[in-house]
């Protein structure tokens, strides 16, 4: 049976001096390498600042590349040292260097958010215990973090990007408009002319203009049932042209049980809704042809 | 903090075109809404995806730590990056296991070195001298 081999992280715990040091030690570089706006330079030497005062007693650049990588297996076995040998006063002295080292700059980033708490989760500390010793040493409440999968944080966020789009919205607008304005410009001229031609052609011209501008304000509605719309209907219960009453009847029902949305209630959100579609077309297919024949 | 690309049924690698199909395809106005402004705009999405990545990991550990009903571990990001626990082993049981095997190979390399170097010194021997054989009988034969 072959020994796999000891990964960069395993082979500095084992030379370590202190295993819970290193352990610490990588978690603490994790939290360094999530905060925001902070050097690679800047970050080493926080963490040297950091180990003077730990037993790890070896260079410090393994353990900052291990974090920079994004171990997760790493990251877990260090947490798994930490749960098996610390005392809770160990415990409290890890969390309190975790908060120091992610709100040095007074500004707690998303993430680091996310991992005091999966911390504080490991370590056994109840969340009041938490807020106390958070406002205790950045000098503000632990509050929740902000969610940037809303459109609110952006807008609070990056509200540059959102000036940006109205002034692109508002010029297509006015392009849209002059060039509607334009239209009606050329209409106007065209009218005129053929005013100088005859009297009674433009006076045909005008009704037809007022015909179509009111065309134009409600055509959204005013669209009249296409004379093939039975053929649709009779097209979407998937039977042929000419079918009877009862025809219609029996496929409705086969379509309906076929492609109820009950059937994918289990499944995703979205199979659901393309279900309801159909559901909702096969009805009005049907609906349609039991009030023609 | 929500997992919009579970929400919209996507792979975090999804290219700009298909989240745009799906984005549009969602029956949900105010998730469109959101989706919209994250994923669709491209410096917001790569905020977002690196945010994902970490608390992604966060959920991952927490599944593998027996942490995923943590007291800290709460809302919308509870309900959208709580993994079930996988097959893998504690890390520190098995780095302790793969040690004392280490250990135990090299114990018994230490007892056994002796008869082996003995072994390995006679088979070398009788080769060399079954070479040396073998080169005098040709010559022997071309003269």
């Amino acid at each position: 049976m072959p020994i796999a081999r000891f990964s960069p992280f395993e082979l500095l715990l084992l030379q370590s001096h202190s295993q819970v040091d290193t352990a610490t030690l990588l978690l603490l570089a994790w939290v360094l390498v999530q905060r925001d706006t902070v050097s690679d330079g800047q970050r080493c030497r926080r963490l040297t600042q950091e180990a003077a005062n730990l037993g790890h007693g070896h260079d410090l650049g393994p353990i900052m590349r291990i974090a920079a990588r994004r171990d997760i297996q790493a990251i877990q076995l260090a947490a798994e040292v930490l749960r098996h040998s610390c005392t809770a006063e160990q415990g409290l002295a890890v969390m309190h260097k975790a908060i120091a080292v992610a709100t040095d700059d007074g500004r707690l980033s998303l993430a680091n958010h996310y991992i005091l708490r999966l911390l504080a989760d490991l370590l056994q500390i109840a969340p009041a215990t938490l807020e106390t010793l958070f406002q205790e040493l950045a000098g503000a409440a632990l509050v929740s973090p902000q969610d940037p999968s809303r459109d609110a944080y952006w807008r609070a966020h990056n509200p540059e990007h959102y000036r940006r789009q109205a002034e692109r919205d508002a010029a297509q607008a006015r392009a849209q408009a002059d060039a509607r304005q334009q239209a009606e410009h050329q209409e106007r001229e065209r009218a005129r002319r053929q005013q100088q031609e005859s009297r009674r052609e433009q006076a045909r011209q005008q009704r037809e203009r007022e015909q179509r501008r009111h065309d134009q304000q409600r055509r959204p509605q005013a669209s009249t049932p296409p004379p093939d719309r039975t053929l649709r209907a009779l097209a979407v219960l998937e039977l042929s042209p000419g079918a009877s009453r009862s025809d219609i009847r029996l496929a409705y029902r086969r379509m309906a049980q076929l492609h109820h949305p009950d059937r994918v209630f289990s499944q995703s959100e979205q199979k659901i809704a393309l279900a309801s579609q159909r559901f909702q077309r096969i009805k009005k297919a049907y609906d349609y042809l039991m009030r023609r024949h | 903090m929500r997992d919009l690309y579970q929400r919209l049924s996507l792979p975090p690698t999804a290219s700009p075109e298909n989240i745009r199909r799906a984005i549009y395809a969602c029956p949900n106005r105010a998730l469109q809404q959101d989706a919209d402004a994250v994923l669709g705009v491209a410096e917001h999405r790569e905020d977002y995806d690196t945010l994902h990545a970490t608390v992604s990991d966060i959920g991952q550990l927490r599944a593998r730590l027996g942490l995923s009903h943590g007291a800290h571990w709460q809302g919308s990001v509870a309900n959208d990056f709580t993994y079930p626990p996988d097959a893998a082993v504690g890390q520190h049981e098995a780095l302790i296991g793969r040690v004392s095997d280490a250990a135990m190979r090299y114990n018994r390399w230490q007892r056994l070195r002796g008869p082996w170097l003995a072994a390995v010194a006679v088979a070398a021997a009788v080769s060399v001298g079954f070479a040396a054989g073998l080169a005098l009988c040709l010559r022997l034969s071309g003269a």
